[in-house]
């Protein structure tokens, strides 16, 4: 046993100490900072030579203690998991969003909504009927039924900018996307770099974490290690970031809300031009784009649809001022005549009739009262009588409000739901990962007795080697 | 569990926006007094707030129909009443005319004289205009019921064509005539027998005793057709204002549902909101005590 090897234990000793505080200063330090790991010294007890070798044995006491490795705590499985749920939280939330900015759109339940424009177009019908002769309730009826059909045209066009506005954020979020898979291949060459080198490189892995949350909210990417250091990142399948290169994402498809069924809009990779199942926010994006707004202005269409329907046969039943049977009331603004509803849309929708002589109040034909011209109002009666139809344009709408109503609670209810899964996934994260300040304290407090312990030790060894020299002398 | 400073700070922020949340809510229910601020509020409530509209606008709308249906009925019924008081004094005339021994040639030119004036005068109210419509023209769109000489020009009892009567819709499922057609009033021009032909005969048969007894059991049953006319009128104006109340106790039902609906139940809300508070007063209190403290306060 040498002489001096109790100094080189102590030394040892000091030095992990050190180490040890200087990691809790980094801890710190980075208290706040958003995904870092709580570092630790790795402290390793060095032992004797326990296998015996010619000439060299054990003097069976230990040769202090190894403090080179700087561990990152953190748990593996939870970033897997919080990557899987911030993407479905971060889905469920543009979903949500969606459909709350489409309620608002049709502002219901109101006076302002469709439904009193329909509710007052048919009470303009009874007004006529009260007056048949009266050309300003023919007037005042022209006029409400202009106000529904800007209404319908209003809604059609803020569905619309709703649509194409998504349709840019999710360009824009890809071309984010695009940036951070790029510094995340960067971070991979660094941190397999450090790796080789046998350099720490937990910020750098830190730092990439972060990238890849945000890629997880972002098209719901999810990461895989390579061995090497390196994290490989995969969105749907599709690898996006595979060590220092990495893949574009790109948004193809119609610009148009109303081409969505033949060229629906879908994420592509460049190079390359596989089409990628996308998740987190690009997901809700795309559903947005291809079934949620597309469906309600599927339903506003059938809804004018109906109206023009409806309005049209009743008032071709009737018979207007002049005696002449009743002409279509709304077309799709190309004025051909017959009508075809099919090609009427909630934006396109126009009101043909703007002479108020030619609304066609009278339910009796001339023909069966000698001719002359009927100043009954049948017809207009009848007209209001529509806003009672069963399958009537009034009771269309109001179920579409409803089933509206419907979804978009349910989508909050269910991103409420969500919210809570993902933090309780954030918060057993921070549990490992976070650096706890009462914890770094009393390893402060630990160490620092530690290290002034080792320091006795030195001191120590020290008069007892004075002491042997003494005895020289 | 580990719990850290962060993650403890986190989960206060969260607590606390949470709060905030749901005081935002309720402030936002108080301060513009519905519940239903979109249909995801309540979709339930949207359907029976958006019946409930659609039912308020048909009912004021009907309400609107009532009182004019009311205007056309009693114009139809003091016009009919002025009428009758009118062809009363032409049968006492006929009367006084049959009265042979007592009446000179002079006085009967006197009595075909007024018995003409008076017709005149009933043409005249039987073409009385309301709203643009003569009331007793059926649907005709011109704006006479009957000619100057006596002869019918509406459309509708006469003529071979069938009334098509005037209504006006008091309810979802109720439309109330409120029109009657000359030839339903005073008799149908064809058989020579109407009020106006009568009341003619009369004027020329002054003097004519045998005609004129004949013309005035026609005129018994004219008088009788009108007043039968008035008495139907008379019950379709009680009609329309059992239908008024009916409309009108509607409109407080409706609008009782409509608040019931959508506007805010106040104590509760303010109750709710009270609680709110006081948590979320508490809550910040609890996070001020508890981020404070560390370890490192009590290191030396």
């Amino acid at each position: 046993m040498s002489t001096f090897s109790g100094l080189n234990t102590a030394a040892s000793a000091l030095y992990a100490s050190q180490r040890a505080i200087d990691i809790t200063g980094q801890n710190v330090a980075n208290a706040n900072t958003d995904g870092y790991s709580r570092q630790r010294v790795d402290l390793q007890s060095i032992g004797g030579s326990v296998v015996p070798a010619v000439w060299s044995t054990s003097n069976e006491v230990g040769q202090g203690v190894n403090s080179d490795s700087v561990i990152r705590i953190r748990d593996a499985f939870l970033e897997s998991q919080a990557q899987a749920q911030h993407a479905t939280t971060a889905n469920l939330t543009v979903q949500s969003a969606t459909l709350k900015s489409v309620e608002s759109s049709f502002q219901e339940p109101g006076s302002t909504g469709i439904q009193s424009m329909m509710t007052n177009m048919w009470s303009g019908w009874s007004d006529i009927a009260n007056h048949p002769t009266d050309p300003g309730a023919r007037a005042q009826l022209l006029q409400r039924s202009q106000t529904l059909v800007a209404g319908l045209h209003s809604v059609a066009g803020a569905l619309n900018s709703e649509w194409s506005n998504t349709r840019d954020s999710l360009r824009t979020q890809l071309d984010d996307v695009n940036a951070t898979a790029k510094s995340i291949a960067d971070l991979n060459q660094a941190i397999k770099r450090a790796t080789q080198a046998g350099k720490p490189s937990s910020e750098l892995q830190d730092k990439r974490d972060v990238l890849i949350l945000h890629l997880s909210e972002s098209v719901g990417a999810t990461s895989t290690p390579a061995g090497d250091g390196t994290l490989n990142v995969t969105v749907g399948g599709v690898t996006l970031v595979a060590g220092n290169s990495a893949l574009q994402l790109s948004l193809s498809g119609t610009n148009d809300s109303a081409t969505v069924s033949t060229d629906p809009p879908v994420i592509k990779t460049s190079p390359g031009g596989t089409a990628v199942q996308v998740g987190g926010t690009a997901q809700g994006r795309l559903a947005s784009m291809k079934t949620l707004i597309p469906g309600y202005q599927d339903q506003l269409t059938a809804i004018a649809q109906q109206v023009a329907t409806q309005v049209n046969a009743g008032h071709q039943a009737g018979f207007d001022v002049n005696g002449k049977p009743g002409e279509p009331m709304f077309d799709d603004g190309s004025g051909n005549v017959p009508v075809t509803v099919n090609t009427i849309t909630a934006g396109n929708i126009t009101l043909r009739i703007t002479d108020p002589a030619k609304v066609a109040a009278a339910g009796v034909d001339p023909a069966l009262i000698g001719g002359a011209v009927s100043a009954d109002s049948n017809n207009a009666d009848a007209m209001y009588q529509q806003r009672l139809l069963d399958t009537g344009a009034d009771a269309v709408y109001r179920k579409m409000i409803v089933a509206l109503g419907v979804e978009s609670a349910t989508a909050a209810s269910n991103l409420g739901t969500q919210t809570v899964v993902s933090s309780q996934v954030d918060s057993s994260r921070d549990a490992v990962a976070g650096v706890s300040i009462d914890e770094e304290m009393t390893n402060m407090l630990q160490f620092q007795h530690a290290y002034q312990a080792a320091g006795q030790l030195v001191s120590t060894i020290n008069s007892m080697l004075d002491d042997l020299m003494n005895m020289v002398r | 569990m580990r719990i850290t400073q962060r993650s403890l700070a986190l989960n206060s922020l969260r607590g606390l926006n949470g709060n905030l949340a749901a005081v935002s809510k309720l402030q936002n229910q108080l301060t513009s007094g519905k519940t239903i601020s979109a249909p995801s509020d309540d979709p339930t409530g949207t359907n029976t707030s958006m019946l409930t509209r659609q039912g308020m606008a048909g009912n004021a709308q009907q309400a609107r129909n009532i009182s004019d249906g009311h205007t056309f009925l009693d114009s139809s019924d003091s016009a009919l009443q002025n009428m009758l008081d009118q062809v009363r004094r032409v049968r006492d005339l006929a009367v006084q005319a049959l009265n042979t021994g007592s009446s000179s040639s002079a006085s009967n030119v006197a009595i075909a004289t007024e018995v003409n004036g008076v017709r005149d005068s009933l043409i005249a109210q039987a073409n009385q205009v309301v709203q643009g419509k003569p009331i007793f023209g059926g649907v005709t769109s011109g704006n006479q019921a009957y000619g100057l000489d006596g002869t019918y020009v509406g459309v509708g009892g006469a003529n071979g064509v069938p009334v098509h009567p005037v209504t006006r819709r008091v309810s979802d499922v109720e439309a109330i005539r409120v029109d009657i057609t000359g030839p339903e009033a005073f008799g149908d021009p064809q058989s020579g027998k109407d009020l106006f032909a009568v009341v003619a005969n009369i004027a020329s048969h002054v003097g004519d005793a045998t005609l004129l007894t004949t013309d005035l059991s026609d005129l018994d049953n004219v008088i009788n057709g009108m007043t039968k006319a008035a008495a139907d009128i008379g019950t379709r104006s009680a009609r329309m204002d059992d239908a008024a109340t009916v409309n009108s106790s509607q409109a407080l039902a409706l609008q009782a549902k409509l608040s019931d609906t959508e506007d805010v139940d106040l104590p509760k809300t303010i109750m709710e909101l009270q609680m709110q508070q006081t948590g979320y007063q508490a809550a910040l209190s609890v996070t001020a005590k508890s981020l404070q403290p560390t370890l490192v306060d009590f290191l030396k």
